[in-house]
């Protein structure tokens, strides 16, 4: 699917160029504009390259905001971004106008109460979501600079902003671009999904005053769709219980039966399970001490693109020894996460 | 007649697995002069087709299937590379 900022797609432009049933000043301004386009494109993808780099040296940059702003646009069903603002987007008519503001709002009291950041990139930026993207479109995502979300078809999926934990899953993407700025392939874009599962389903937690067993640790429970309900799935994924039945995308459990080129939703499935296993080991709240081990694993260490499961379990046992050297449960639950999925 | 088959995997749910899928079917014949070259570049070298962008993630990818004298040929593709026929040519099914 299309991520464009633009108004005119790419291939209307060139193909419009290309009629001769227009005149030749029409067809020239045309390949002008496509040309133009495609250049502001190449700035934005340099933009976020910038922004990259700029992560590298965040302690030198100063604060761009004491708190992030939220912003909502609709797409109106198109594929157009970001979209026309939303007037009063925390009172909207519109429902999911009003949810995309107000959890995302709580995902930045999350990030900020719990982690002490400050928004996504922790200087602040503005936090941008896109709703009624396309027609019956099935899916969330984060496009490196917004959030963007479908209305589903309302019958596999429901509105992807039905789910707290969906939009903590995003944001959180965002989180991770700006810290440890894992690919999106191989071992690490397993990392970075199981990040945004850790953290959306800490967020959801968090906001429900939920403790690690009264949590379901399901991921999108509440965006399925009537006709997957009615042949048994609950959910996309389970923190739990990753190869479980009643998941839409069931994953492997083990770290062994991940292969090359597995699809991160996919690979994600041993450390979300790891990630669990401590939580549970250790009992409490998750995003109080294995949730911070995390948190600190993911953003005290610069970038690491290529960052593997085993070096990033490693990591996190190193951290549960130095943020607890006083409490030895919580490098011992961390440490039993790993060892339960093979690593 | 020249027959495309196109899969869309990924988003966050992970079309592609088990239980979702993404699948659609166009004549090559169907497509618009403008967009049949689109393929035909696609197919002649798709690492040109611009790359995701950075931070992108939950994104779809494509996968694109012709049948040529030598066989199959699938290329891989992220959505943005891929024309908008052929992107809303898919449908989501659950199996």
């Amino acid at each position: 699917m299309s991520c464009k900022c633009f108004i005119v797609p790419h291939e209307v432009l060139t193909r419009f160029a290309q009629d001769r049933e227009l005149s030749a000043e029409l067809r020239k301004g045309l390949f002008a504009t496509a040309q133009i386009s495609h250049e502001l494109r190449e700035l934005r993808g340099q933009a976020a390259k910038l922004t990259s780099v700029a992560v590298a040296h965040a302690d030198a940059l100063i604060e761009l905001a004491p708190s992030p702003t939220v912003t909502v646009y609709d797409c109106k069903h198109t594929q157009t971004l970001p979209g026309a603002p939303v007037p009063h987007q925390g009172n909207s008519s519109d429902p999911t106008a009003k949810r995309a503001f107000n959890e995302t709002t709580h995902v930045a009291k999350f990030y900020k109460d719990v982690f002490n950041r400050n928004s996504i990139d922790n200087h602040g930026m503005t936090m941008m979501s896109s709703i009624h993207f396309g027609s019956k479109f099935n899916n969330a995502m984060w496009n490196g600079s917004q959030m963007i979300y479908g209305d589903g078809d309302g019958s596999i999926f429901i509105d992807f902003t039905s789910g707290n934990d969906v939009i903590g899953h995003e944001l959180t993407h965002g989180v991770t671009q700006h810290s440890l700025q894992l690919n999106y392939s191989d071992e690490a874009g397993g990392l970075n999904e199981s990040m945004s599962d850790c953290f959306g389903s800490m967020f959801r937690q968090w906001e429900a005053k939920q403790d690690v067993k009264g949590a379901d640790w399901l991921i999108g429970h509440d965006i399925i769709g009537p006709t997957a309900k009615a042949r048994g799935f609950t959910c996309l994924r389970d923190m739990a219980d990753p190869a479980a039945k009643h998941c839409l995308a069931p994953q492997p459990t083990q770290y062994s039966q991940i292969t090359p080129g597995m699809d991160p939703h996919y690979s994600s499935g041993p450390p979300n399970l790891a990630f669990y296993t401590a939580c549970k080991a250790l009992g409490g709240k998750s995003w109080e001490k294995i949730g911070q081990v995390w948190y600190h694993s993911l953003t005290a260490f610069g970038p690491t693109p290529d960052m593997g499961m085993k070096p990033f379990a490693d990591r996190t046992r190193q951290v549960a020894h130095t943020l607890y050297s006083a409490t030895p449960t919580v490098a011992a639950a961390v440490d039993q996460g790993w060892k339960h999925v093979g690593l | 007649m020249e027959r495309l088959q196109i899969e869309r995997i990924g988003g966050v749910a992970g079309f592609g697995g088990p239980h979702l899928k993404s699948r659609g079917e166009l004549a090559l014949s169907d497509l618009s002069p403008a967009d049949r070259q689109a393929v035909e570049d696609l197919f002649r070298d798709p690492q040109k087709a611009a790359p995701a962008h950075p931070g992108e993630a939950d994104a779809f990818r494509y996968r694109i299937t012709r049948q040529t004298a030598a066989g199959a040929q699938t290329i891989e593709l992220p959505g943005h590379a891929v024309p908008a026929a052929l992107r809303d040519s898919v449908r989501d099914v659950l199996e």
